[in-house]
C-alpha cells in the first residue's frame, strides 16, 4: 500500500504556524511530509484514563446487547453510539491488594495498561510490568516518528506519600516502557505541539542548515554513549540500571534521528493550529487542546499509539467548572451517600463531555471511506469501579471506535465475572499486529464485535 | 519510612504510660539458639491470640504466621514483623472485638520481635546503605546550569520525570531517564550552550587567480603560451567584483626582458588609475612574485598592470636591445576578519567559560586544552581524567577542523557535557575500603557534591572544590565553617523551599483549590503568603541557628499584612515579611500555620482525619498503617449521618478502622477552631467547634495549645527523630533503612547535648556514615 499524502490543503490550510522541523530531525534531508497520513486503514492504539472509578448506579446499562439504554453518565456519547460498545464485568486483579493492604488508587494507576500487580515500595526497587501500548510500539512504533506518546493533563505528583507507602511513580504514570521504567507523561501543550511540529514552529524560523548546535548532535550522542559504556564498568547494580536507563533513552533518540525519512519539512507547510502558549490555567482548556493535539498526532500519523492520564490516580482536584467544590477523591469515598454519589457521577458526567470532545475530533478526520475514529482502538476508563468500595473487577471501561471495520460496536457487552481486562488487551495487541500468545494476567482473548 | 523500633514512638509511649510496661531498648543481640526456643514458645502465642485471620491460604495482609519456622525467617521479613510489633503494640491487633493478648503475654512476645528483628549492632561497623546514583532533578538541573554556565533556563521547571518516593523528588530510585526527558535535555543544551558562548560571525575570504594568459590585452602585446607579453606600452588587465571595500593583496608573478639601462617597471593600475610601480629586474625565465597592497572599493574593477618603460633598439649590425613584460600570474585576495565582538558586549557566561581564546594556530591547541578541561571538571564536579579531557578536546578539534571559530567548537563541547551522564548523573564510582571500616569513603569531590546538593540544590562552588582539591573538606572544623556558611548563604532557600516544600507537603498547597463560595478570602497572593510564612520561619531557625524544637512551638512567625489580618493580628503594614510575636495567640510553630491547616484539609472542610495523619507521619515520624484495601464492609452499611464529628465516630465504631482512628482524629480535632484555609473560628457552620479528643490510653487534648503541649512534653525526642529522619532521607536520596538506626540514633544524641541547634543537625547528618559512605543495599 502507498503511503497517501495529505493534501495540504485538507487539513493544512490558510496561515497559522509555519511548521519547521521538528527538533530532532531538523538534521535530515526531508523526504516526505510530516503530515503524511497512515497508509489507509492503519489501526491506532489509544487510551483515556480517568481517576477514583465511577458512581456505577449512573454508569452501566441494564440491557445487554445491542438494544441497550444509554444511561445518565454515557449520555454525552449518543452521538457516537455506533462507534463504542459498553464492556462491563472486566477485571484489574493486579490491582488488588493480595496481601499489600492500602493503596488501591497507586495500583490501579500502575496496573491499567501492565495488569500486572505492582510491587509496594516508596522507592527503592520498583517493579511494575510492561504496558500494553508499550508492548504494541515495540513492535510497530518503527513505522512512525514517535513510537508511542504519553500525553496528561497533570505532571508527576509533587510531594508526600502518593498512596499508602506506593512510590508516586505508581499513580502517575499509566506507561511504563519495561517493569521497572515508568515513561512520564508530556502535560505541556506548547512542549508537546513543539515535540509533533517543531520548536521553531512558534516564530516562523526555519531552522538553520548551518547550526551547529545540530550538526554535532550526532557526534555529541555517539560520545556521551561511549562515555556511559565506560563508565558503566565502574558502577554498582542499582547504577548500571540507571545508566542503561540513560543508553536507552539515547538510543532511542539517535533511532528518531535515523527515521527521519519518515519526515518532513517544506517551507511553506502550515499546520492549521496555532502553537498552544503553555499551559493553560483553565482546566477545560487544557484538556481541550491537549486533545486536539492527541488527534493531530494521529492524523499526521506522528505515531499510532497514545495513552492519555486525564488526572493522576486518587486525584483529589475540585471540579469547580462542574461546581463541585469537594475533592474528587474525598468525594469517591461517599460512606453511601447520596449527595456525594450524585456529585461523583456529576464528575463523571463531566469527564464523559472531555471523551465526547475527543471521540467528535477523531471522527471529523477522514481516512478514505472511514474517519480517524474508525481506525481507532481507544479504551477509556479507570482501574477502579467503585471509588468507595475500591473493588478492580466490573470496571467501567468504553471500547471506542471499530478497529478499522474489523468490529461492530454499538453494544453494551457483559463479560463474565473476573475476565481479565488484558484479554481485551490481548485481543488489540494482535489487531496491532503483534505477534503473542499473552499479555499481563490475559487467560485468553475477548470475543469482541 | 522506617522500619526501626518505631514503637518508641507516640504508639508505645502512649502504652507506657497506661500500662506501665517496661521495654527493653538496650543493646540486643541475637543469640541464635536462645532466640529459637523463645520462637518455640512466642509462636503458639501468636497463633492462639493471631492465627484465627493470620494464616493459612487467606490470611489477612498475607500474613502467615505458622510460614515462619525460625527467627531467621523473621529477621528475612523484618519489615513485616516490624509491623506487626507496632500493631500490637498500639493495641491495633487483635481488633477490638477480638481477645485482646494479655498483658505479659504481649511482652513476651514484643520484646521476642524486637529482638529478633533488631540485630543490628552500630559499634560493628553497620552497613551505611547504597544510594543509587540519582538524576538531577528539574531544579537541581537549572541551578547547575545556571552555576556552570551563568545561564538561567527556567524551561527546565517543566521538565517530566521526577516522580517522588519516600516523600521526596530527588530519590535516585524513582529518578528515571525515559526518551523524552532526554529529548529535552538535547534541546536544553543547545539552547544553553548557543546562549552561554557567543560566536563571532566568521570572517570572509574573497580569492581570485589568473594565469597569465587570461588577462586582456588591448594593446601592447599578447598572450604567449602562459604568459600575458607585453613588448610596447599597454596593460593587461582583468574586471573583478570586489565582494567588500577593504584591503586586498594583489601578487603579480612576473620577469622581463631586461633591455636598456633600467629594469622593466609596470603600474598596478585600479580603474586607469596607477597605484603602484613595481621594478622587476629579474630575466624571463627567472619570475618574481611582487606584492601589492590595494585599497578596493567594492564593486566591479578593472584590475590591470602597465607595462611603463617600453625600450627597443636597433643598432643596426644585429644587435636588438628590446625591453618587454611578461606577466605569468595574478592573485587576488582579500580577507575580511569577522566582527569582533567587544568584550563589554560578551554575556557573563562568555567570559567565565571562555577564559582564553588562542592567539594564533600555535597555541590552539593550548588553549583549547585549557578551556576544554575547566569545563569538565566542573561539569563533571571533580577532576576529569586525561582521556575524558581527550574525548572533548577531540571533539572540539573536530569542529576547529570543519572551519569553525574557537568559539564555536567550545560551544558545541559544553553542549556535549550538558548530555553527559557525568554531568546529569551525580556518580559515586564503586571503590575499595582503605581504612578499617569493611565500606568505602566518598572521595573529597562526591562529598563536596553530596553536601552542596544536600544544602544548595546545586553544584559545589569554587570554595568548596579548592578545599576537595586540597582533601580539607573531611576535615571536622573546616566542615563545620562550610555548614556554617553554606546555611548563611542564599543558595540554601533551595534547602528550604526544596526540602521543607515536601517534608510538609508545601508543594501541594499550590493545587489547593477552597469552595470560593465557603473561603472567598482565600486567593493566589493569601496563597502565597501562607507558604511563604513556613519558609522565612523555618529559614529562620536555620539561619539564626536556632533549636529546631521552635519548629514545634515558637513565639513568633513572620507575616506581612494580608496574613496578619487573615490571623487576626493588628499592627502589621505592607507587603514585607516581618519577624511577628504570637505572645498571647493561639497560634506558634509549625502546626497552626495557615499553610499546614489548609493542606490538610479539603476544600469544603476540614479534614481531621489528613490533620492527625500529619502529625503522625510528619511531625512524629510514626505513620499510621494504611486504611485496609477495598473497604468491603462499608458496602454492607448504610449511610453515615450527623456532624463531622458524628460521622466520624461512627467510623471509628467500625473495628476495622478503630484502630488507627483513634490515634489520628483526636489529634486532628484539637485543631478543629482552624478552619479549611487555616482561619481561627468557634463555629462550623451553626455547630460550635468541639476540639476535644481522647487518644488511647485516655490522654485527653482539647485545642492547639494543649496539642502543643502535648507534642512538646511527650513526644518532642519523637518529633526531633522524625526531624533527623526525615531530613537524613532527603539529604542522602534514598528511603532509611532498619541498618540507618545507628546513623539516626547518634546525630539525635549529638544534637540532643548541642541544644538542638540546627546546625548541628545538619553537621551530624553530613558526619554520619550514611552520608559519607558506601555500603550495600540489603
Amino acid at each position: 500500500m502507498s503511503a497517501k499524502r495529505l493534501s495540504r490543503r485538507t487539513i493544512l490550510r490558510a496561515s497559522g504556524v509555519c511548521l519547521a522541523l521538528p527538533l530532532l530531525e531538523a538534521m535530515a534531508t526531508p523526504s516526505r511530509s510530516v503530515l503524511a497520513m497512515a497508509p489507509e486503514g492503519k489501526l491506532r492504539m489509544g487510551f483515556f484514563y480517568v481517576p477514583n472509578g465511577k458512581h456505577m448506579p449512573d454508569w452501566t446499562p441494564a440491557e445487554e446487547g445491542p438494544k441497550y439504554q444509554l444511561t445518565k453518565t454515557l449520555e454525552a456519547i449518543a452521538p457516537f453510539r455506533q462507534k463504542v460498545s459498553v464492556l462491563t464485568g472486566l477485571t484489574l486483579d493486579g490491582a488488588r491488594a493480595h496481601g499489600d493492604g492500602g493503596g488501591d488508587h497507586a495500583r490501579s494507576g500502575a496496573a491499567f495498561l501492565t495488569g500486572a500487580h505492582p510491587r509496594k515500595t516508596d522507592g527503592a526497587d520498583i517493579q511494575n510490568g510492561i504496558s500494553v501500548d508499550q508492548v504494541a510500539a515495540q513492535a510497530i512504533g518503527g513505522d512512525t516518528r514517535f513510537a508511542s506518546l504519553e500525553l496528561g493533563l497533570e505532571g508527576s505528583a509533587q510531594s508526600g506519600n502518593c498512596d499508602s507507602g506506593y512510590s508516586c511513580a505508581y499513580s502517575s504514570n499509566l506507561s511504563w516502557r519495561n517493569a521497572t521504567s515508568p515513561l512520564a507523561k508530556e502535560n505541556n501543550p506548547a512542549a508537546l505541539f513543539d515535540r509533533l511540529f517543531g520548536s521553531n514552529a512558534s516564530n516562523g524560523k526555519t531552522p538553520d542548515a548551518k547550526d551547529h548546535a545540530q550538526r554535532y548532535r550526532k557526534s555529541i550522542l555517539d560520545s556521551v554513549l561511549e562515555e556511559a559504556n565506560g563508565l558503566k564498568k565502574s558502577l554498582g547494580q542499582s547504577d548500571q540500571r540507571k545508566l542503561d536507563e540513560y543508553m536507552y533513552s539515547v538510543r532511542e533518540v539517535e533511532n528518531r534521528l535515523g527515521r527521519s525519512d519518515l519526515v518532513v519539512k517544506t517551507d511553506g507547510d502550515r499546520v492549521d493550529y496555532a502553537r498552544p502558549a503553555g499551559v493553560p490555567k483553565e482546566l477545560d482548556e487544557h484538556c481541550r487542546i491537549m486533545l486536539d493535539l492527541y488527534t493531530l498526532a494521529l492524523q499526521t500519523d506522528s505515531t499510532r499509539i497514545i495513552s492519555f492520564m486525564f488526572a493522576n490516580e486518587g486525584s483529589n482536584r475540585a471540579y469547580t467548572q462542574v461546581e463541585i467544590s469537594e475533592g474528587h477523591h474525598e468525594l469517591s469515598h461517599h460512606g453511601k451517600s447520596g449527595e456525594k454519589q450524585e456529585k461523583i457521577a456529576k464528575i463523571n458526567r463531566y469527564h464523559m463531555t472531555k471523551l465526547a470532545y475527543l471521540l467528535a475530533k477523531l471522527d471529523a478526520v477522514e481516512e478514505g471511506s472511514r474517519t480517524l475514529l474508525d481506525n481507532c482502538m481507544l479504551v477509556y476508563g479507570s482501574g477502579i469501579s467503585d471509588g468507595d468500595r475500591h473493588n478492580h473487577d466490573d470496571l467501567p471501561i468504553l471500547f471506542c471506535g471499530t478497529a478499522a471495520g474489523r468490529i461492530r460496536q454499538a453494544t453494551h457487552l457483559k463479560f463474565p465475572k473476573e475476565t481479565p481486562l488484558c484479554n481485551l488487551y490481548l485481543w488489540m495487541l494482535t489487531q496491532m499486529g503483534v505477534k503473542t500468545d499473552s499479555f499481563g494476567d490475559s487467560q485468553g482473548v475477548v470475543r469482541i464485535g | 519510612m522506617i522500619f526501626y523500633r518505631r514503637y518508641i514512638g507516640i504508639i508505645a509511649a502512649v502504652l507506657i504510660v497506661i500500662s506501665g510496661l517496661g521495654m527493653s531498648t538496650g543493646e540486643l543481640t541475637a543469640d541464635d539458639a536462645k532466640l529459637s526456643t523463645r520462637w518455640q514458645a512466642v509462636q503458639p502465642l501468636l497463633i492462639q491470640y493471631c492465627g484465627d485471620c493470620h494464616s493459612g491460604e487467606d490470611a489477612q495482609a498475607g500474613v502467615r504466621l505458622e510460614k515462619f519456622a525460625n527467627p531467621g525467617q523473621i529477621l528475612q521479613a523484618r519489615k513485616t514483623w516490624l509491623k506487626i510489633s507496632q500493631q500490637i503494640e498500639a493495641n491495633i491487633m487483635p481488633p477490638a472485638q477480638s481477645e485482646p493478648i494479655p498483658a505479659a503475654d504481649k511482652v513476651k512476645i514484643l520484646e521476642f520481635i524486637q529482638d529478633a528483628t533488631n540485630a543490628i549492632n552500630c559499634v560493628k561497623d553497620p552497613n551505611p546503605g547504597k544510594v543509587t546514583v540519582r538524576r538531577l532533578n528539574r531544579f537541581e538541573y537549572a541551578n547547575t546550569v545556571r552555576d556552570l554556565t551563568g545561564v538561567e533556563y527556567p524551561k527546565a521547571y517543566e521538565f517530566p520525570g521526577d516522580d517522588v518516593g519516600y516523600g521526596f523528588d530527588n530519590i535516585g530510585d524513582v529518578l528515571t531517564l525515559p526518551p523524552i526527558l532526554l529529548e529535552k535535555y538535547i534541546e536544553a543544551a543547545e539552547e544553553i550552550s548557543k546562549t552561554a558562548i557567543v560566536v563571532p560571525p566568521a570572517g570572509k575570504k574573497h580569492k581570485t587567480e589568473w594565469t597569465g594568459s587570461q588577462l586582456k590585452i588591448d594593446k601592447g602585446g599578447r598572450a604567449s603560451g602562459n604568459f600575458a607579453s607585453l613588448s610596447s606600452a599597454g596593460e593587461a588587465y582583468a574586471f573583478e567584483q570586489i565582494p567588500w571595500a577593504g584591503a586586498y593583496r594583489l601578487v603579480v608573478t612576473a620577469s622581463g626582458d631586461q633591455a636598456g639601462d633600467e629594469p622593466v617597471k609596470a603600474a598596478v593600475v585600479v580603474d586607469g588609475k596607477p597605484i603602484k610601480t613595481l621594478i622587476i629586474p629579474n630575466k624571463r625565465g627567472e619570475p618574481k612574485e611582487y606584492a601589492v597592497t590595494l585599497r578596493l572599493k567594492s564593486g566591479r574593477r578593472k584590475i590591470g598592470i602597465e607595462f611603463l618603460n617600453d625600450f627597443y633598439r636597433d643598432d643596426g649590425n644585429g644587435k636588438k636591445q628590446d625591453r618587454n613584460l611578461m606577466v605569468e600570474h595574478v592573485t587576488l585576495e582579500g580577507e575580511k576578519a569577522g566582527a569582533k565582538i567587544a568584550d563589554s558586549e560578551l554575556p557573563e557566561s562568555h567570559k567565565r567559560l571562555i577564559l582564553q581564546t588562542p592567539t594564533g594556530e600555535n597555541d590552539t591547541e593550548a588553549a583549547t586544552r585549557q578551556v576544554v578541561q575547566r569545563l569538565t571538571n566542573r561539569a563533571f564536579r571533580r577532576p576529569a581524567t586525561a582521556s575524558e579531557i581527550d574525548r572533548w578536546v577531540g571533539m572540539a578539534q573536530q569542529v576547529q577542523a570543519d572551519g569553525e571559530s574557537f568559539e564555536a567548537s567550545i560551544q558545541v563541547v559544553l553542549q556535549g557535557l550538558l548530555l553527559s551522564p557525568q554531568f546529569l548523573f551525580r556518580i559515586e564510582k564503586q571503590r575499595n575500603p582503605t581504612g578499617s571500616s569493611k565500606y568505602a569513603q566518598l572521595d573529597e569531590f562526591e562529598l563536596a557534591t553530596r553536601i552542596s546538593y544536600f544544602l544548595w540544590s546545586t553544584m559545589p562552588d569554587d570554595e568548596l572544590f579548592r578545599l576537595a582539591a586540597k582533601k580539607q573538606l573531611s576535615d571536622p572544623q573546616i566542615l563545620r565553617e562550610q555548614i556554617q556558611r553554606m546555611l548563611k548563604d542564599r543558595r540554601a532557600n533551595q534547602f528550604v523551599e526544596n526540602f521543607v516544600g515536601q517534608w510538609l507537603q508545601l508543594r501541594k498547597l499550590d493545587e489547593f483549590q477552597p469552595s470560593k463560595q465557603q473561603f472567598p478570602q482565600f486567593n493566589d497572593a493569601l496563597r502565597n503568603a501562607m507558604k511563604r510564612e513556613t519558609f522565612t520561619f523555618f529559614a529562620s531557625v536555620m539561619r539564626n541557628d536556632e533549636s529546631v524544637l521552635n519548629l514545634l512551638d515558637s513565639d513568633y512567625t513572620y507575616l506581612n499584612q494580608a496574613l496578619a489580618e487573615f490571623y487576626g493580628i493588628r499592627g502589621v503594614e505592607g507587603e514585607q515579611f516581618r519577624r511577628v510575636s504570637l505572645d498571647g495567640t493561639v497560634r506558634g510553630g509549625l502546626l497552626t500555620q495557615a499553610s499546614i491547616l489548609a493542606v490538610t484539609s479539603n476544600p469544603t472542610r476540614t479534614s481531621p482525619v489528613k490533620r492527625g495523619k500529619f502529625v503522625l507521619d510528619n511531625l512524629l515520624g510514626t505513620p499510621p498503617p494504611a486504611a485496609p484495601p477495598g473497604v468491603p464492609e462499608l458496602k454492607e452499611k448504610g449511610e453515615l449521618t450527623g456532624t463531622l464529628r458524628q460521622r466520624m465516630e461512627q467510623h471509628r465504631a467500625d473495628p476495622a478502622c478503630a484502630a488507627c482512628h483513634q490515634l489520628m482524629d483526636p489529634l486532628g480535632f484539637a485543631l478543629e477552631n482552624f478552619d479549611a484555609v487555616g482561619r481561627w473560628r468557634l463555629k462550623d457552620g451553626v455547630d460550635d467547634i468541639d476540639a476535644s479528643g481522647e487518644l488511647p490510653g485516655g490522654i485527653k487534648v482539647e485545642g492547639a495549645v494543649a496539642l502543643r503541649k502535648l507534642l512538646k512534653d511527650k513526644y518532642q525526642d519523637r518529633f526531633v527523630r522524625c526531624l533527623i529522619e526525615k531530613t537524613l532521607t532527603y539529604s542522602i536520596g534514598r528511603g532509611l533503612d532498619y541498618y540507618d538506626l545507628c546513623a539516626v540514633e547518634n546525630i539525635e544524641q549529638q544534637l540532643k547535648q548541642s541544644d538542638y541547634r540546627f546546625s548541628t543537625m545538619v553537621y551530624e547528618i553530613v558526619r554520619s556514615d550514611a552520608f559519607q559512605k558506601i555500603g550495600s543495599r540489603e
